[in-house]
């Protein structure tokens, strides 16, 4: 990808949203289908540590 | 709760997104309304502006023409050439009717008389929107084949194994959810409350202007920011046409790339 620092910005951003969401929307469909509480929590932690890490693998290795 | 407000403010009426819904300029046709009224004029705008420096194209150019020329210049090289590279020749009509179309109708948000940035309207943000969407998934298709584009989007390599499951969810959400919608509602949503902000500034002046006499000077403060944010406005405007571009661009970059 192009080195565009207003691009990069964007990108990341997308990154992290995503994460929240796909992890999150697990969590919660766990949740509901098991009737527990904690897998939303889980969920939404994963997917914030996963989008970090893609973002880190992205754009934090050059 | 909001008739509780609404009963202990009688007199001001802020600005709401119910200012945003306007009734047909003639006829009753939802074709006549004003968002769709300037969509049309800002299309007979670009288009007789870009004829018009272009027709009596010259070695040495008219102001017209430098003015024409300097816009294409500066979304062929700025935007499709470093962001694209080798390819970019064949999306730069694309990108160039793309950020001409965003900025005219962005920039009807603070000339006086119009005043109404059509991109603050969501539908329209989310139509230019479903074209890239088609458009940057097409040509990646077309090069790669949907089998490899998939594979290179969700398998990143070089690092452990395991770590797909994580990541490969979360690289197609963005791809193909995330990158729209927020495409779509960056702009939108720059436009709506930017709008929303020169309302309040005017209509508070409107309102203060005609209370007792103290508040007359509160009047006065509150136009001349209106005057100023639309200069700032103005500013917002061009950026988000200028983003949005580049975004688009760098999504077709992405999709032509070899490895994502």
């Amino acid at each position: 990808m192009a080195g565009n620092e207003e691009g990069a910005l964007w990108s990341i951003f997308g990154y992290l949203i995503s994460g929240l969401v796909i992890w999150g929307a697990i969590g919660w469909a766990l949740d509901h289908w098991l009737h527990s509480h904690f897998f939303l929590l889980g969920g939404l932690l994963l997917g914030a540590g996963a989008s970090l890490y893609l973002v880190w693998l992205r754009f934090g290795q050059k | 709760m909001i008739k509780l407000l609404e009963a202990a403010q009688p007199g001001f009426k802020p600005p709401g997104s119910g200012d945003f819904i306007f009734q047909p300029i003639f006829g009753h046709s939802l074709l006549a309304t004003k968002p769709v009224v300037l969509l049309f004029f800002s299309v007979i705008l670009i288009s007789t502006f870009f004829i018009i420096s272009a027709r009596k194209a010259a070695v040495v150019p008219s102001k017209l023409q430098f003015a024409g020329e300097a816009v294409y210049g500066f979304v062929r090289d700025g935007i499709g050439k470093d962001v694209i590279g080798e390819e970019f020749q064949r999306f730069v009509p694309f990108l160039f009717t793309i950020f001409t179309f965003i900025l005219t109708n962005n920039l009807f948000g603070v000339i006086p008389l119009m005043q109404f940035p059509t991109m603050s309207h969501i539908g329209f943000p989310v139509s230019i929107t479903i074209f890239v969407y088609f458009v940057y998934h097409y040509v990646a298709i077309k090069k790669h084949g949907l089998g490899k584009y998939l594979k290179d989007m969700c398998f990143m390599p070089g690092i452990p194994k395991p770590m797909y499951i994580l990541l490969a969810p979360l690289e197609f959400l963005t791809y193909f959810a995330i990158r729209p919608l927020t495409l779509a509602m960056r702009l939108f949503g720059n436009m709506f409350a930017g709008h929303l902000l020169l309302m309040l500034f005017t209509l508070g002046g409107e309102y203060l202007l005609g209370s007792a006499w103290f508040l007359k000077i509160f009047s006065a403060i509150s136009f001349s920011l209106a005057v100023g944010l639309s200069f700032f406005e103005m500013g917002i405007q061009c950026l988000q046409a200028y983003i949005f571009t580049l975004l688009v661009a760098l999504y077709i970059a992405g999709a032509l790339a070899d490895e994502h």
